[in-house]
């Protein structure tokens, strides 16, 4: 099978599969909109570079592979390396990656395994040193050897189960430090308290450029669509995060602008939507867009590829490299609301805390078909929003186009629902 | 106004309480020299044997002292100086709340100069595992229920004065806060009877301790201090509060890593509003390394005046990092 779709090497990279699907994906993104923010184009042109044209990523230092938000990258930057999130969004390389994983598993994981499978893959990020492989779901887990198999070096990152007790704390902070030193050989760079400092330093801009893009989403009606957000944080998986965080800002002070005229992206009664469950990665993004294009506005989210991977910010007490590590350790493991943990009570408090303060109408939980642990998760979030008064959409889905008329017809009614609601409670 | 409460969010309370914790200490070491005398039932530890230098006296010394009377003196009209005593230290203790022990206190600031040193010198501090830390939080009750009864014990006659405020004999501030005032006389053990060779004995331990502990780690003594368990007996009507909302909590600990007391709660309980626990200092740290707004805040009289932001987090976080 594999051979057959292998990419032909003369014809140019933009007649590929991979490129095809990802220029039908972010010409949707681009042309089905009017008014998308003129800063935007950074990120349209980033993704046309990278994906349809197959223009390698230019970055400094080894390239150190991250498959989950829990790798610090903070460490990585001051170990002199480049993190690069492997997580893939393509159809392509999931039915590439579908040779390693039983049928019924997620998406993600095979698409992740087949893009590293594949020769001449989007985006190129060029060699990888090491692949940081946090233990999050069975899934992620198993694809360590595969990678393996295929020629990676490989780090197990032991991310513990339930992190609500100490045992997890300690045990997870040597873990990281572990790491710490891991990189540090990888890269031939000693992590220094300067170096430490510089790179949270880096994290830090990105992640207040986030915050603050975050709260213009709070704005109603809407000064920007939840689109092209997904499209900025999964633009952070491969870009130079200098060059990111330059950008968010650029598109920060133009919606500073849009606030300042009255600029409205949607129509005043768009349903406002909060977005959780697994992550849209590029050109995945068919769910947020199929919300969009019937007429819903995307307000915030709660996924791996987006506020979870850049909310949350570290604080510092002491200045030294080995408080720092554990201060950066507690940033990956206690705030995070990923499934594989025990208890989720810390994701749905930060759904119900999403759903009042960014005034949303509606949630739309996706989960891939074989993503066990959002398909498990969403019986206790669909109670505890449902006791809230706050309606739901679940939607099973995977990387493949076919369900898409489908999907469209559900998201319409949930959003035309959503409306006859507001104009009862109006009533 | 929206200003004004702009600027004390993003404050740099790190500076704000250097200056702070360094004139109260200049004023409740230095102050008697200027006259000035703020009485006898002062809730933190403005030593006594400070002498000339003290303006106030920390009440653990007065409060003893009173409990000593013989037991017919203190069952009548003495009863009467002993219950004005801590009306007069209630008042004290209710404006500022735990806030004496993380602004005010001279013992305190000692600790978090100790501190200051220690990273300077880089290096790295320590702290309790949680199981230890579960069972050294009930000695300051245990402190502070010796302190009372020891002396209750002496005005009942079953045992005699030389064990007389017993709590200051082993209290670090009697040895450590009189050097400031060139008063090297509190460093000698007392011969004269055995109980005051344990007690000073014990006293010279327990400052030698007290000088490491709070070196490698912080707010050593605090952990242990009576005055703090006392305080928190006291702590409903208080004025000055902390208080958390959580559901704008996410639980990343930014809180617990501030904390000098190590108090998991901070950062894991989403449920109670007023988060102050016994072993707070009010430092206020906490409030400082949230950046969810509003997730923890500060009330006096219940209107508050500092609270978690975003901005405030990230200034104060970008600070650290150009450091």
């Amino acid at each position: 099978m594999s051979e057959i779709r292998e990419v032909p090497l003369k014809p140019a990279f933009n007649q590929s599969r991979q490129a095809r699907e990802a220029e039908v994906m972010l010409n949707h993104i681009v042309d089905d909109f009017i008014d998308n923010p003129a800063a935007m184009s950074y990120f349209y042109d980033l993704f046309r570079h990278a994906f349809i044209e197959g223009q390698p990523r230019d970055r400094e230092g080894p390239g150190i592979g991250t498959t989950c938000i829990q790798v610090p990258e903070e460490l990585i930057y001051a170990a002199g390396g480049t993190p690069v999130r492997l997580c893939n969004g393509a159809y392509h390389y999931d039915q590439v990656g579908a040779d390693f994983m039983p049928a019924k598993s997620c998406s993600l994981v095979k698409a992740t395994l087949g893009r590293l499978h594949s020769e001449k893959a989007v985006p190129d990020v060029g060699k990888l040193e090491l692949i940081v492989n946090p233990t999050t779901c069975d899934q992620k887990k198993k694809a360590a050897q595969m990678m393996e198999g295929m020629g990676y070096q490989v780090y197990d990152l032991d991310l513990p189960s339930a992190k609500d007790n100490e045992a997890a704390r300690e045990y997870w902070r040597r873990v990281v430090k572990q790491l710490a030193a891991r990189l540090q050989k990888v890269t031939g760079k000693k992590l220094t308290r300067q170096r430490l400092r510089e790179a949270m330093a880096k994290t830090s801009r990105a992640q207040a450029a986030f915050r603050t893009l975050h709260n213009f989403r709070r704005k109603a009606p809407s000064l920007i669509l939840g689109k092209d957000v997904f499209l900025v944080t999964n633009a952070y998986f491969f870009d130079d995060i200098e060059r990111w965080s330059a950008a968010v800002e650029a598109l920060n002070a133009e919606l500073a602008q849009r606030e300042a005229e009255a600029f409205s992206a949607v129509q005043k009664k768009a349903p406002r939507i909060v977005f959780t469950g697994s992550p849209p990665i590029f050109p995945n993004i068919k769910l947020p867009l199929l919300i969009e294009e019937a007429g819903g506005v995307v307000v915030a989210d709660e996924t791996c590829s987006a506020n979870r991977m850049l909310y949350d910010m570290t604080a510092v007490d002491e200045w030294l490299v080995s408080h720092m590590i554990e201060s950066i350790a507690d940033k990956y493991l206690k705030p995070c609301t990923c499934p594989i943990f025990t208890r989720n009570d810390d994701r749905i408090r930060r759904l119900l805390d999403l759903v009042s303060t960014f005034n949303a109408d509606g949630v739309v939980y996706q989960s891939f078909a074989g993503c066990q642990v959002y398909e498990m998760e969403q019986r206790s979030v669909a109670e505890a929003l449902n006791k809230a008064g706050i309606p739901m959409l679940y939607i099973e889905t995977d990387y493949s186009p076919d369900d898409m008329g489908q999907l469209s017809t559900r998201v319409e009614a949930f959003l035309e629902s959503i409306k006859t609601r507001k104009r009862q409670a109006r009533a | 106004m929206s200003k004004l409460r702009d600027a004390v969010n993003k404050v740099d309370l790190k500076r704000f309480r250097f200056w702070f914790q360094l004139a109260a200490f200049v004023l409740f070491v230095y102050g008697g020299y200027l006259a000035i005398n703020l009485g006898n039932s002062l809730p933190m530890f403005s030593c006594g044997y400070l002498r000339d230098g003290r303006a106030g006296v920390c009440y653990l010394l007065p409060l003893q002292h009173q409990l000593a009377r013989p037991w017919p003196q203190l069952f009548s009209y003495a009863g009467v100086a002993v219950l004005t005593g801590f009306g007069i230290f209630a008042l004290w203790f209710i404006v500022l709340n735990k806030g004496w022990c993380g602004f005010v206190c001279p013992l305190g600031t000692l600790q978090d100069w100790l501190t200051s040193l220690r990273q300077k010198l880089g290096i790295r501090q320590s702290g309790y595992t949680h199981e230890q830390f579960r069972r050294l939080t009930w000695i300051k009750y245990v402190l502070l229920a010796l302190l009372l009864l020891i002396p209750l014990g002496i005005g009942g006659g079953l045992w005699s004065h030389e064990v007389g405020a017993p709590f200051c004999q082993i209290c670090p501030g009697r040895m450590v806060l009189p050097l400031f005032v060139g008063d090297f006389s509190q460093w000698t053990i007392d011969f004269s009877t055995p109980g005051k060779i344990v007690l000073t004995a014990l006293g010279m331990g327990i400052t030698g301790l007290f000088i490491v502990g709070s070196f490698v780690k912080k707010r050593f003594f605090c952990f242990f201090c009576p005055m703090s368990a006392l305080h928190y007996l006291l702590s409903k009507p208080a004025l000055l509060r902390l208080r958390k909302d959580g559901s704008k909590c996410t639980r990343c600990g930014d809180c617990y890593t501030a904390c000098d007391m190590e108090i998991r709660e901070i950062a894991d309980d989403v449920t109670r509003k007023e988060i102050m626990t016994d072993d707070c200092t009010l430092c206020l740290k906490c409030v400082a390394a949230c950046p969810e707004k509003g997730a923890l805040k500060v009330d006096f009289a219940n209107i508050t005046f500092f609270e978690s932001t975003e901005e405030g987090f990230i200034k104060r976080m970008n600070k650290g990092i150009r450091k």
